[in-house]
């Protein structure tokens, strides 16, 4: 639609503003309480978050005070296995819709496109924070009680695992955010490619492919460089608490540059959903 | 029913379609090329064309979906995407099988009143008006083809809109589907709602359009009343079947008529009204057993005004399938 049409179609509106984003809202709530998928794909990712989590706790151990581990971080391995799942469930957001054609009744319903995507990224975002903070909880709760009898004790310099310690909130927060920033990333990518999985693909291999090209490349300096810019190893530097001089990024910086992704991509999905024919 | 259309009265000043001057192109190839009509209120309005005409995509431009280079279409004066609730403006049904499978019919019904801001009570009336029944607890993927036409309107008529728009609606339907669908639509146009249905099978609108918006190549053949339209098409003609052909043509002529043999007793009559005819033949002792106005079907009439607009050349209209 031509700049001058969509103006004069904002004059003429009765007022598609908030009370409009709120029924859309609503809407993409009903959709994805009522899909089935969603909550068995929720469960899927704490599960596995969790379990990793667990495996990774149990098999890491600290035979001395020198050992150098960072326990936090340890506990909370399994975000970098549950966030595929994340991924996988807000692709399916978008891509569900125009796998069968449901997008022309969506958009339909809600002709403003912009606010089918916000309403989209808003309820899926919220249900993976909530997944996010069960799962990530749950891993720390689990790796204090596994840790200590793998030698993370007092007497190595670690104290039990707690978010009273400023930088292990600051990791579980992190954690948390990073998950929510990884649904927003799938739901741009899916919105612009809008196929499944294409999507899929290109959000995992976004992940997973970048820190795999890190270990090829032999220069130091270019391996540090990939860090900083790949979303999952610069985003996830947020769960680091020991050496923070020695990375390549600082915590905050780094899920900084997993946002820088995911608005991206949420911009580029909104752009060619409001240009595009649907 | 719902507040917004309450306020007017009724539906008249809201029920109505424009169409102005669309034109857009796929590519190289032209789908719309100055497509311009309207839909009044209170009847039902056939859209017909041979597939490739222009249909579906003049019905997504109208909702939004689709960007036109170049006209508007309005809904009640307004664009449809500036309705802040469209659902309550227009109802339409594009494609039946446009959901996601998993969800049960009840639950689609749900999310979009949702979408409008209508309560959950407003879907359990649709889901009566569509005789949807115990199926609307079932998945809709599970749902034949008549189940999900049936879905299809329940959604179209959530919003209780004053215009009405169905892509195809007889598609896949068996006969007792047929006879429900064209049930609802003579109500919908009764109650003074404006109804837009499009269908390549001209037979199919047969009885149940009152108004044609007829296309080919993305332009308007034809807009014209039913009625209109089949009088155009039968030409006046009369069929006379008689055992004294050659007297009778003498008589015919004589009196100003064209006549031609259309078989070994039956002639072609044009240029005299069939009274007059019974007349003539009568006064001058002609035997005759029957004179008849010839009546032509709509799909006669259609195949006339398609005949240079029909897209695919060589393969028949009708026999083209999506």
């Amino acid at each position: 639609m031509s700049l001058l049409n969509s103006a004069r179609t904002a004059g003429r509106t009765d007022g598609a503003g908030r009370g409009g984003f709120v029924m859309a809202l609503r809407a993409e709530w009903t959709k994805l309480r009522t899909a089935g998928g969603a909550g068995w794909l929720c469960l899927l990712a704490v599960a596995l978050t969790v379990g990793v989590g667990c495996g990774t706790a149990r098999a890491v151990r600290c035979p001395d005070a020198g050992c150098g581990q960072d326990a936090v971080r340890l506990a909370m391995t399994g975000v970098t296995v549950g966030q595929a799942v994340v991924a996988v469930l807000a692709v399916l957001v978008v891509s569900g819709e125009y796998g069968t054609g449901m997008i022309r009744t969506t958009l339909t319903a809600v002709p403003n496109r912009l606010a089918v995507l916000g309403a989209k990224a808003t309820v899926v975002t919220t249900v993976v924070l909530a997944s996010g903070t069960v799962a990530v909880l749950a891993s720390l709760l689990a790796a204090r009680h596994i840790l200590p009898g793998n030698g993370f004790t007092e007497a190595h310099g670690y104290a039990p695992l707690s978010l009273a310690d400023g930088p292990t909130l600051r990791a579980a927060v992190g954690s948390v955010l990073y998950l929510g920033l990884i649904a927003g990333l799938g739901l741009g990518v899916a919105t612009a490619v809008r196929e499944a999985g294409t999507a899929i693909g290109i959000v995992l291999g976004l992940l997973y492919l970048f820190p795999v090209v890190g270990q090829v490349v032999n220069d130091p300096e270019w391996q540090d460089q990939l860090q900083r810019i790949a979303p999952m190893t610069a985003g996830l530097a947020v769960q680091a608490t020991v050496d923070l001089p020695g990375m390549p990024i600082g915590p905050w910086e780094g899920l900084g540059v997993l946002a820088a992704w995911t608005t991206a991509a949420l911009l580029v999905g909104g752009l060619l959903l409001r240009r595009r024919d649907a | 029913m719902s507040e917004e259309s309450a306020d007017d009265g009724g539906y008249a000043t809201r029920a109505t379609i424009e169409v102005i001057g669309l034109r857009k192109r796929f590519g190289s190839q032209v789908a719309l090329d100055g497509m311009t009509f309207a839909v009044r209120p209170g009847r039902v309005t056939g859209f017909v064309g041979p597939n490739g005409a222009g249909k579906s995509t003049t019905m997504r431009v109208i909702l939004g979906l689709d960007a036109a280079e170049e006209g508007e279409a309005l809904v009640g004066g307004v664009p449809y995407r500036g309705l802040r609730r469209p659902l309550r403006h227009l109802g339409a049904l594009l494609d039946a099988s446009a959901l996601q499978p998993g969800r049960t019919a009840r639950n689609h019904l749900l999310w979009l009143a949702r979408s409008q801001g209508l309560p959950a009570g407003r879907v359990d009336e649709v889901v009566e008006l569509a005789g949807l029944g115990p199926a609307a607890r079932r998945k809709a993927g599970g749902f034949s083809l008549g189940m999900r036409q049936r879905l299809g309107i329940a959604a179209a008529l959530l919003g209780d809109p004053p215009v009405v728009m169905l892509d195809e609606p007889f598609n896949g339907l068996d006969p007792d589907g047929i006879v429900w669908m064209r049930g609802v639509l003579a109500t919908l146009a009764r109650q003074g709602r404006a109804v837009l249905v499009s269908s390549h099978l001209m037979g199919e609108l047969e009885g149940t359009a009152d108004h044609l918006v007829v296309i080919g190549r993305g332009r308007v053949v034809a807009d014209t009343g039913v009625a209109e339209l089949l009088a155009a098409a039968s030409g006046g003609r009369v069929v006379l079947r008689t055992s004294a052909s050659a007297q009778a043509a003498r008589v015919l002529r004589d009196a100003g008529a064209a006549v031609v043999a259309t078989g070994p007793d039956t002639l072609g009559v044009t240029g005299l009204p069939d009274e007059r005819i019974v007349a003539l033949l009568a006064r001058d002792g002609v035997p005759f057993s029957q004179v008849s106005a010839h009546r032509a079907t709509l799909e006669e009439a259609y195949m006339e005004l398609t005949r240079d607009a029909v897209e695919y050349r060589g393969v028949p209209a009708g026999e083209v399938t999506r």
